[in-house]
């Protein structure tokens, strides 16, 4: 089906992709989530092919939205096979306009279908036809970010684990720089504050894409979240694990003095 | 129409055999990608699922790092692997802005597999292929 929904709207895996349905169930649940809009996998290969009917759709859907977007795709694979695609599927961060998501969501179809990922398929043996549905949100200017896990990946210990920096959290999760580091228990309470070394801070420029950013020199090792932020986050774990069930990996951001969730789901490494 | 240009298609030796309509049926399959001048379009030994045709632009063949040739609009690359789903014999980069029109396994393998007509004519041009380079091989 080519269909584009908002998120709260995005409930069929098997149309949306497991990373759409995330952030519906996450929206369906009241949590903070940017606004955005998930694509079936069809319409993504239809506005690929050029169809006029199917840009026009994509183009209409997403006008509501606050520029600039990012554009991220959510694999519809076999045996929800997303995380096994991290890294071989674009996410495009900073798309300006709505007028240039038609060639964000072209080159997103073909991250899916470029030798890297189809020999990757080859390896794994899921040499088949990719279908890459795609989220499209506002994308967030936040003053911090990172990512937080619910239940220690590394220990197994039953404490959040989080760990943020200035800027997108892409320099987190691309491991640009050294976090601050942080562990809460269940109740909220403050274990561990560990300052990181945040030399760069990625931010969106403009003309589209993001940036590297240096650092003000005092910022680097001063930690970058507060007791109150870090009590939301607690909060925000608590309420992840009533609605998507425990060990969870969440990316989060705060922009504007708000905490947003941008994406939730199991921790893949789970300690002993 | 969404697709590559038909008379682009037409030229291919893969689809000489075809028809005006069975060419349009494969023309519609194709799809626009761009390339940044310098980024990578196939990579040699890579898997590879896509045949591409340049509509504009250049890129350049080159094969254990020594450069072979210079693709431009109209030329084509990567066919062979429509079929045979085999890895790549050289690796194209692009010289400049390079837009070409990419044609993937998974779209044209069913277009085949529904048709006996295409895929007869397409193993009447493989076979010629084959023989062409049966002669230069052994004149």
């Amino acid at each position: 089906m080519k269909e584009v929904v908002s998120l709260p709207k995005a409930r069929d895996t098997a149309i949306f992709g497991s990373k759409a349905v995330g952030l519906g169930d996450a929206a369906r649940a009241g949590l903070p989530v940017p606004p955005g809009v998930a694509l079936s996998g069809s319409i993504v290969d239809a506005v690929a092919s050029g169809e006029e009917r199917a840009i026009a759709k994509v183009a209409k859907s997403v006008q509501r939205l606050q520029v600039p977007l990012a554009v991220r795709s959510s694999a519809v694979d076999e045996d929800g096979a997303e995380a096994s695609f991290a890294g071989q599927h674009l996410t495009l961060l900073n798309v300006p306009s709505a007028g240039e998501v038609t060639s964000a969501l072209k080159e997103i179809w073909w991250s899916a279908n470029s030798d890297s990922a189809i020999t990757y398929r080859q390896r794994v043996g899921l040499f088949t036809r990719p279908s890459i549905a795609v989220v499209i949100q506002t994308l967030l200017d936040p003053d911090v970010a990172g990512v937080m896990f619910t239940k220690n990946p590394m220990s197994g210990a039953d404490e959040r684990v989080i760990e943020a920096s200035w800027g997108l959290g892409e320099a987190v999760v691309a491991g640009l720089v050294i976090p601050d580091h942080f562990r809460l228990d269940r109740s909220g309470q403050v274990l561990e504050r560990k300052a990181g070394r945040k030399s760069i801070a990625i931010r969106s420029v403009a003309s589209g894409g993001t940036v590297e950013e240096a650092v003000s020199a005092e910022l680097v090792e001063r930690l970058c979240l507060d007791d109150g932020q870090l009590a939301d986050l607690g909060r925000l774990a608590s309420r992840s694990e009533e609605i998507y069930g425990p060990a969870r990996d969440i990316e989060w951001a705060i922009a504007g003095g708000t905490l947003y969730l941008l994406q939730c789901r199991a921790v893949t490494r789970a300690g002993t | 129409m969404a697709g590559a240009p038909l008379e682009a298609v037409r030229r291919v030796p893969l689809f000489a055999e075809l028809d005006r309509h069975e060419v349009e049926q494969i023309a519609r399959l194709f799809k626009e990608r761009r390339f940044s001048e310098g980024e990578t379009v196939v990579r040699e030994a890579s898997g590879g699922a896509a045949f591409f045709l340049i509509d504009s632009g250049e890129a350049t063949v080159s094969v254990g790092g020594s450069e072979r040739a210079t693709l431009k609009a109209g030329d084509y690359f990567g066919e062979i692997a429509l079929i045979d789903e085999g890895t790549r014999s050289a690796t194209i980069t692009a010289a400049t802005e390079l837009v070409c029109y990419g044609l993937t396994f998974w779209d044209f393998r069913p277009l085949v597999q529904g048709s006996g007509p295409i895929g007869w004519k397409l193993l009447q041009s493989m076979a010629k292929k084959l023989r062409a380079a049966e002669q230069t091989e052994h004149p």
